[in-house]
């Protein structure tokens, strides 16, 4: 009783968060709705990597294809059958999701069986390959739009699908969580761990393997079909390899294996380029200019931040306080070198003229970040762990122990 | 019920044979386990002892003959169905789940008894969570036999080489086989760590009554633990019987065991 009451309560919050996100959000700043949402389906489609690729540890870099196909065929389908049934566009949309799942699944489940024989870099380049054949077939499909996309605009104005985002957001991080809660869950880590010692204890290695790829791409159909609605038109483009690459980058990031780590590395990842894009002067409005000799500076002293943190890291064998005060004063180093370098480049005479905008280099330093998380923290930011109220409780419980001390 | 003499035969090789290419890994191999049996597989190196136990778990499939286990027929079924129908295994060199705890370790091996469906376990539905504590309690007790439960939490690959090898048997009794397959159980254990793995052989043909088929180098562990011995060499069968018949057969002496055991 009280386990369906717990279970209740918990439905009600996420619905009743993601309706409050939608308002909260609204619709007076139609880019930032827009940045939001895709956020939303960024956390679907990292999670649901994660569980093919870091659970199961099948190392597919195709996802954006499973997205594609949720996408396109919902879209289709909406398109043509909206206005001959009686759903209002909101119960659609649920079921356009559902269907695009549907497709993306069975999708899934092709590519699936014949990699089943497959294992990492082979399984790789085969999902890789798959990923394009299926984009550029779409690119020659007039039906659909072909190269220049298609509009789906069933519903006349665009809807709300804020709120559908982050439920099946929060939908996918609650099947993968509870997944892992359960004994079930061990069948699909053992498979990466080690399939021939997991077939000898007598896990159904194929038929875990496909259940992964297929629940995994059945998630980013989902995903896919509401980002069809939400932006009222797709095209090839929006599903190149990229957006594969940052997706598993976002599960790299994040600690493969890890869900937290997902959701975390997929709203920064996609959060930080974004932000970047738009930096302006908060007054004049005017595009940031970031002076040269303030670049060359800032460039060198973060390879002097990181050599030094990297140097804590692999040499200091202290107490735990010790070395996070080391890091810390790696960092100040950073800041310190940035100031004194400042006004010596200033003096380099072709420098100083020079000025970059910032949003210019935005993928510059996306692409900086990433490095540096990397050489800090090869295992990912939350490597295999997982967030817990626990560890929480263990932080606070731990500090005013030490204050003591 | 019926107690007769003869005990049941648990696993029979008839004329089992592989090969790879031009390669006769192992050439009709024909031997029977009965109920119960403490069997010691041996053999020098590259003789097809492992190679034996990959026909037998369904890793490979045999060219010809026929493996029959409690009267089925089981050559060329998958690893995981026969491991389902009751044989388990441990590796020569240890295949743990390095990642999952030790415990995990052994729910891995539990969890082919599993009931509840993989949709009740996306919904956390309660009859899931049941099973779960369920599977987890079990492989705790087991832990507790096999000593090893002041380590459950521990990463596996974390652990004594000792401790692995002890886990990797937990592991494959968890899945509650009939017959335990050990590749080389003692390997790379020190003299002390020999003795107590006797022992707990031992234990789980009398206290569990499995029917144990061992691979090993040390002739002293094979010799004061197994009842009956199969040699190999070269993928064929040099010799077959009790312990104090392979000791001196000239044979066995002159391909394996050399002089004075």
């Amino acid at each position: 009783m009280k386990f369906w009451l717990v279970r209740l309560a918990s439905l009600l919050l996420a619905v009743g968060f993601a309706f409050g996100l939608e308002s909260v959000v609204g619709h007076q700043f139609p880019s930032i709705y827009r940045l939001v949402v895709l956020a939303g389906l960024y956390i679907t489609l990292s999670v649901s990597l994660n569980l093919i690729n870091g659970i199961t540890g099948q190392f597919s870099i195709g996802h954006a294809a499973f997205y594609m196909v949720g996408a396109y065929s919902a879209g289709f389908v909406s398109k043509a059958l909206f206005s001959h049934q009686p759903l209002v566009p909101q119960l659609w949309m649920i079921v356009m999701a559902l269907f695009g799942a549907c497709c993306a699944a069975l999708t899934g489940l092709v590519v699936g069986l014949p990699s089943l024989r497959l294992r990492g870099d082979y399984l790789a380049i085969v999902t890789l390959g798959f990923g394009e054949i299926l984009r550029i077939v779409t690119q020659n499909i007039g039906a659909i739009g072909g190269a220049y996309g298609m509009n789906v605009k069933p519903f006349g104005s665009p809807p709300q699908a804020l709120w559908l985002v982050w439920l099946l957001a929060i939908l996918c991080v609650a099947v993968c969580r509870n997944l892992l809660k359960t004994a079930h869950g061990l069948p699909f880590l053992s498979v990466r761990e080690d399939e021939v010692a997991s077939a000898a204890m007598g896990v159904k290695v194929p038929k875990t393997k496909v259940t992964a790829f297929v629940v995994g791409s059945a998630f980013a159909g989902a995903a896919g079909a509401l980002l069809a609605h939400a932006e009222t038109f797709i095209s090839p483009d929006t599903f190149k390899m990229d957006v594969s690459f940052i997706i598993l980058t976002m599960v790299v990031l994040g600690g493969t294996g890890s869900i937290t780590g997902s959701v975390i590395s997929a709203i920064a990842l996609f959060a930080i380029p974004e932000w970047l894009r738009n930096l302006q002067d908060p007054v004049t409005k005017d595009p940031i200019q970031i002076p040269g000799p303030a670049l060359v500076a800032s460039i060198i002293s973060v390879v002097i931040a990181v050599a030094l943190f990297k140097a804590v890291q692999n040499r200091f064998h202290g107490s735990k306080p010790a070395k996070f005060g080391l890091y810390l004063a790696a960092i100040a180093a950073g800041f310190v070198c940035k100031l004194a370098f400042t006004p010596i480049l200033a003096q380099a005479p072709g420098l100083a003229a020079k000025s970059f905008e910032a949003s210019a280099l935005r993928m510059v330093i996306f692409a900086a970040t990433l490095i540096i998380l990397m050489l800090i923290r090869p295992q990912g930011i939350f490597a295999h762990h997982e967030f817990s109220w626990s560890w929480v409780a263990k932080l606070f419980r731990r500090a005013p122990k030490e204050a003591t001390a | 019920m019926s107690t007769t003499g003869e005990k049941p035969v648990v696993l029979s090789l008839e004329g089992a044979t592989i090969q790879f290419g031009g390669l006769i890994a192992v050439n009709n191999a024909t031997f029977e386990l009965q109920q119960g049996d403490l069997f010691g597989l041996i053999g020098p190196n590259g003789a097809g002892k492992t190679t034996c136990f990959n026909l037998i778990t369904g890793v490979y499939k045999p060219t010809s003959g026929t493996i029959r286990f409690q009267g089925k027929e089981i050559g060329g079924l998958t690893p995981a169905k026969i491991a389902q129908m009751g044989i388990c295994r441990t590796f020569q060199n240890i295949r743990l789940f390095p990642a999952l705890s030790v415990v995990e370790n052994v729910v891995v091996g539990a969890f082919l008894r599993h009931r509840t469906t993989l949709g009740s376990a996306f919904a956390y539905l309660p009859s899931s969570i049941r099973e779960t504590s369920a599977l987890k309690k079990e492989a705790m007790d087991l832990l507790e036999v096999m000593d090893l439960a002041d380590v459950a939490q521990a990463r596996s690959a974390d652990l004594p080489y000792g401790k692995q090898r002890r886990l990797e048997i937990a592991r494959a009794m968890a899945t509650r086989p009939d017959l335990i397959l050990l590749d080389e159980p003692a390997a790379g254990m020190n003299p002390q760590e020999k003795e107590d793995l006797q022992v707990t052989v031992r234990r789980i043909r009398d206290d569990f009554q499995k029917t144990v088929l061992l691979i090993e180098h040390d002739m002293r562990f094979v010799m004061g633990l197994c009842e009956r011995i199969f040699v190999l060499d070269h993928g064929e069968e040099i010799a077959q019987g009790p312990p104090e018949k392979i000791r001196n057969d000239p044979k066995v002496i002159e391909a394996y065991l050399g002089e004075a055991v």
